[in-house]
């Protein structure tokens, strides 16, 4: 007796998993959070947050609930790199001409494009699965998921913490940096221990480009010879 | 008789290509004129447009040597989406709160981002093979290349007479706009008709967003 084929689950119900409604919530997070944050320094950084607390959230239900797909993944990621670019862009305009925070942009896209890149040419599951790398830092930063998540939150940290900082215009990040760092307060602490985490995950960044890059050659160089 | 394998390219070859090298220029190029751009109005322009320049032709220049590579292709995509991204922000500054600059950073983003992971797993060799669209207007963009670079060029020309327009940082994006295009000068035309070349790249990358929305779940 032939076996009935099972139905395909509609392409409906892929937009209504939990962790891809968790994943609409953000945006919506964002984007509310984005259009109030030059006239709100408190609510925005709560909005922000509350969106990166969501991040973790959705991965969490997407296993819990068998409900992973590639749809999920690719809003997951493109929401975290508009967010974090959005970010930026603000905290240029807080501390101008904040051209080191048009660096840390250029990386976060360069770093991340490229990265996208060579783990759809090498077959990778996701450019978080890298265990054949040689970089010992690399290594230690994948290899250990509290690590990485330490990283990932530092730099969201710091970054809020120096939109809430941003008091007039005309202050550089220099002094707001030199003047909170000398004083022992809560705020002095989350910035120096989230500044150690957001170096690392910007060198992980640099690293990722370079070898990145490199298995974009490879590729090319493998097809070549094959033929 | 057995053939010997011919010896393998070395890494190095591939970065020294030349259309790579015009894309280590392209990035050098860029960095000058950021670093510069809100000191100096008329040399971040000129610098900015020779980089866009340099794009297309790094890409004749791959083709023409038969050294077209991964590498240089996804060199000169993340430069393109650097650069705008960079002069949307200063764009953003001059024009401040820029809430619009802001939309449409994440709207460049956002749709090449889509149209990436879109292209690799539907194994379509180039973002810009589209044929089995069904939708008229992306065909008429992918499928007409001269339209396709009037509406690509349109963009960067429209942002870069925004960034010459702005005096001070009290003018709005529509003072701007609606004081240029009243008069009849080179600027006015400049601006209308990169307006429209403009407004069609953006539904484009609107398209391409819904589209991926819709076909995404079936990967």
């Amino acid at each position: 007796m032939a076996k009935k084929p099972a139905p395909r689950s509609s392409k409906l119900s892929v937009y209504l998993y939990v962790p891809n409604i968790i994943g609409y919530i953000r945006v919506l997070l964002n984007c509310l959070a984005f259009s109030l944050c030059l006239r709100n320094k408190i609510i925005f950084p709560i909005l922000y947050f509350f969106s990166f607390v969501c991040d973790a959230v959705d991965g969490w239900c997407a296993r819990r609930f068998n409900q992973v797909s590639t749809f999920g993944a690719v809003l997951d990621m493109v929401t975290d790199r508009i967010s974090t670019a959005c970010l930026l862009v603000v905290l240029s305009q807080l501390y101008k001409p904040g051209l080191v925070f048009l660096s840390l942009l250029a990386l976060d896209i360069g770093s991340h494009w490229f990265q996208m890149y060579s783990t759809f040419l090498a077959g990778k599951a996701s450019h978080k699965d890298v265990k054949d790398s040689t970089n010992w830092l690399f290594r230690a930063y994948y290899g250990n998921r509290m690590f990485m998540a330490y990283c990932c939150v530092s730099c969201e940290v710091l970054y809020l913490i120096l939109f809430y900082l941003a008091e007039n215009q005309t202050e550089t990040l220099a002094d707001v940096l030199s003047s909170n760092l000398q004083k022992i307060t809560l705020i002095s602490f989350l910035i120096g221990t989230s500044l150690f985490g957001w170096a690392t995950k910007q060198i992980i960044n640099v690293i990722q480009m370079k070898t990145a890059a490199d298995m974009c050659v490879l590729y090319d160089i493998d097809k070549k010879h094959k033929h």
